[in-house]
């Protein structure tokens, strides 16, 4: 029996008007809500687009949820509960989807709100050229879109495939007034002129500046608490941290180890750290040449780290390690594997020795056959962050130290790095994907046919429960398929060496109250719960 | 006049061909830096070809590019979505307003130290601080200068482009080192002039020593600084980049870091061309400005 019940308007409503609980920040100071008032935030990141159907970056997703909504949302135990719509049911084959949609909403710019919207929506992602990304990995078993009546929809997929819940839940699968998609005089970069149905309205953007947004009067719950929110664009963090100490902004998103102090050491001010959902940062080991196509090199490499020593240099003991490919947040995370590799550097030379690279050159590194054990990882410079090339370095000169392995960091453009991994000029590859399922990250990283299956690995025993990790529709059954993957690829096949779960931080002064970061993604949340004391 | 509009002509289309030529070099494709660190299949690669016509020859693409360009059409920027004419005009003006503040303010304030530190013990403080303020990464200065007006004194708001308080941090920040510079080959100007026969002239027809310096000497100092107008406009427009970010300013510099990071062809042409514009535009009026200075020039 897979039929999920119909969940009822009102019990949605009040789990999402509700979800402060877990993922609140400490807002006692801040008392309780009152409403008014206009509220700065510090941003690390400019969006690259303002359309939520163009969404790609976890750092932006904090502005997407104040003008826009999508039909369901996530709870913080890794289930789904409706917002737009009003429930959702899965026919027991998990080939349709029949989602029942809230009545009486309107988009901010009047139009009304039902079926033929979600409908358009759809046609518009899977339009030429418009949103490739969302068409070919998201959307990808999706067969086609009915409208049943002005309040039902009805999603028809080719395969069973559960991450269809998860698109109805991300910024890809907001809902953009069908008129705005129409006018709109830039649809792809966004902006003022797409209309959600959020509890604000952007109503200025001010690019290299900032993103002012008005609190959406007709909102169809409790309006918003604050009149308006402006994100100002502070790449440097230390300037962030300065605007934040100083009183010129009230919140601050993205602090860094460095700066943590600053914050923590100031009584009128909080910090709060929410880990991110997806896949852990980690190294993935290309097996399709020597060294890494050998087990007990890959083994070896994770034995001659010991990542906790490596993460506190470099994070001061702000970093939560990672010990699986899916975050800990996860409710897919196998936290069996904990304690259970790394760290052992003896070992590591054990197994080196054994694998025939038991003879070291002039510098201390080991060679087999005339060759030194050299192993290269690339990182794309515009897409380093969070220290990760120090963090590089340090793992550089741990598994030298400990087990002769020579790994060469370099840090290139965009280019040289997209070349080195078409031509496979690299063994270790450097990834942290934040979708908020950590399957569909796995999707694309360990599959055969896999979008970033940087590994190269193709293994159908893998391929095999991805598959059916996807169609799983019991949430047990889930759990399962993906800890047997885990196991498979952390601890049987040592593909993986995870290292840490990436996290964000919001600090902000205590007049601020209802700061939360989002239930399962982990990143800041919107400003729809936040409010300023006065 | 004439000439010098044909060459300015032939310098922008070079410099949108070097441009053009130095982005066709560099390492991985189009299709690779649009799609970044996003997912890569098939599917997603031939709908970006498609909708960027990227299967052309590059010759095709390249003449294609230079028949819009002289239409006045810049095309459509890969990372951002929008038409490249709005994404430069909307950050021209912040940029210019920086720029042409720091530049005035470094001139004056090299005017002014020029000319007052004659005496050896002023001097010495004043050319250490100025080699102290142009090997100093302009960074760092913004950093300082913001931490002690900005988040201790709270004398100038930290961020944005909200009118002159905000524009008083970045144009100083910006001004400091050009203003070293100036000083320096203000001051080199000033004591050669003061060698030369004229001086002495001038003296013995009992003018005072300010009136020497400031009417005669000062006037031959200028010329190398003329000179280096050409410099002192790259100057600003590379430290734009980096005043822009610290500052949180809207700019030229953010979009062209963005750009150029992200391989985002269609702007990042833009911005050579219109950097080569203004060279051009600055480099001509220099030329001019020797006229005005130096009588000797007009007659030949």
């Amino acid at each position: 029996m897979r039929r999920r019940s119909l969940l009822i308007a009102a019990v949605a409503t009040a789990l999402v008007a509700g979800c402060s609980g877990s993922g609140g920040t400490d807002s006692a100071a801040a008392g309780e809500p009152v409403s008014g008032g206009a509220l700065t935030w510090a941003v690390e990141t400019e969006p690259i687009t303002l359309n939520p159907h163009q969404y790609a970056q976890a750092k932006a997703r904090l502005l997407v949820w104040n003008n826009f909504e999508s039909l369901l949302t996530h709870d913080d135990k890794g289930g789904y509960v409706p917002w737009l719509a009003s429930g959702y049911e899965a026919s027991a084959d998990g080939l349709t989807y029949t989602v029942k949609l809230r009545t009486g909403v309107t988009f901010s710019d009047g139009t009304v709100f039902d079926a033929a919207a979600v409908k358009a929506n759809i046609d518009q992602l899977l339009a030429d050229g418009y949103a490739p990304a969302v068409a070919a990995v998201q959307l990808k078993n999706l067969k086609s879109v009915e409208v049943v009546d002005a309040s039902t929809i009805k999603y028809n997929l080719t395969t069973p495939d559960v991450l269809i819940l998860d698109f109805l839940s991300s910024p890809q699968g907001a809902i953009v007034s069908p008129k705005s998609l129409k006018e709109a005089k830039n649809l792809k970069a966004g902006g003022t002129d797409l209309a959600g149905t959020g509890p604000f309205v952007l109503d200025r953007y001010t690019p290299g500046q900032e993103l002012h947004y008005k609190r959406n009067p007709s909102y169809r719950d409790r309006p918003a608490y604050l009149d308006e929110v402006t994100y100002r664009f502070l790449k440097e963090s230390s300037v962030r941290v300065g605007a934040l100490t100083s009183g010129q902004v009230q919140v601050i998103e993205g602090v860094p180890a460095t700066d943590q102090a600053q914050i923590t050491g100031n009584p009128a001010l909080t910090l709060s750290k929410g880990l991110n959902s997806g896949s852990a940062y980690s190294y993935y080991f290309n097996v399709t040449h020597a060294p890494f196509d050998d087990i007990r090199v890959r083994q070896a490499f994770r034995d001659a780290l010991d990542v906790d020593t490596v993460l506190q240099g470099v994070y001061r003991g702000t970093a939560t390690r990672a010990w699986s490919v899916i975050g800990p947040t996860s409710p897919l995370y196998d936290k069996t594997l904990e304690g259970t590799y790394g760290g052992d550097a003896a070992r590591a030379n054990a197994t080196l020795d054994a694998a025939g690279w038991n003879n070291k050159d002039a510098d201390g590194y080991r060679v087999k056959d005339g060759k030194r054990l050299t192993v290269r990882l690339v990182q794309s410079a515009p897409f380093v962050r969070d220290r990760r090339e120090i963090l590089a370095q340090a793992v550089q000169a741990a598994v030298k130290q400990s087990a002769g392995i020579d790994l060469r960091v370099s840090v290139v453009d965009q280019g040289t790095a997209a070349a080195a991994l078409e031509k496979g000029e690299y063994e270790v590859f450097d990834n942290s994907r934040a979708d908020t399922d950590a399957g569909a990250a796995l999707n694309l990283l360990l599959a055969s046919n896999g979008a970033i299956n940087r590994l190269g690995v193709q293994d159908k025993a893998i391929d095999g429960l991805l598959e059916k990790g996807q169609a799983a529709q019991e949430a047990a059954e889930r759990v399962d398929v993906y800890k047997r993957l885990q196991q498979k690829v952390i601890a049987d096949d040592s593909l993986i060496l995870p290292l840490y779960a990436p996290a964000d931080q919001i600090a902000s002064s205590k007049k601020v109250g209802g700061l939360q970061f989002e239930p399962t993604a982990g990143v800041p949340g919107s400003a729809y719960t936040v409010w300023l004391s006065k | 006049m004439l000439r010098r509009l044909a060459t300015g002509l032939v310098v922008l289309w070079a410099a949108a061909t070097a441009a053009y030529l130095a982005l066709l070099a560099a390492p991985g494709d189009t299709v690779d830096s649009i799609i970044g660190e996003g997912a890569d299949t098939p599917l997603i690669r031939s709908q970006i070809i498609r909708e960027w016509n990227l299967d052309r020859p590059a010759l095709v693409q390249y003449l294609d590019y230079l028949w819009r360009a002289a239409q006045g059409d810049l095309g459509r920027s890969y990372l951002l979505q929008r038409p490249v004419r709005d994404v430069i005009a909307d950050q021209i003006g912040p940029t210019l307003t920086l720029a042409v503040t720091a530049a005035g303010l470094g001139i004056v304030l090299a005017l002014v130290l020029a000319v007052t530190t004659r005496r050896p013990w002023a001097r010495r403080v004043s050319s250490t601080t100025e080699l102290v303020l142009v090997s100093t990464p302009s960074f760092l200065i913004g950093i300082v200068l913001l931490s002690v007006f900005s988040f201790s004194l709270g004398w100038f708001p930290v961020s944005g482009d909200q009118g002159v308080a905000a524009l008083v941090l970045p144009a100083v920040t910006l001004a400091l080192p050009v203003a070293g510079v100036l000083t320096q080959v203000l001051r080199d100007g000033l004591d050669r002039a003061l060698d030369e026969p004229f001086v002495v002239t001038a003296r013995a027809r009992g003018l005072g020593e300010r009136a020497v310096l400031v009417r005669h000497a000062l006037r031959h100092a200028l010329l190398p600084v003329i000179t280096l107008i050409g410099w002192l406009f790259g100057v600003l427009l590379g430290g734009a980049v980096i005043i822009e970010t610290v500052f949180g300013r809207p700019g030229l510099g953010q979009v062209t870091l963005q750009a150029v990071t992200s391989e985002d062809l269609p702007v990042v042409l833009a911005v050579v061309v219109f950097s080569a514009f203004v060279y051009v535009v600055i480099n001509t009026l220099a030329d001019l400005a020797y006229l005005v200075i130096d009588p000797r020039l007009r007659r030949s």
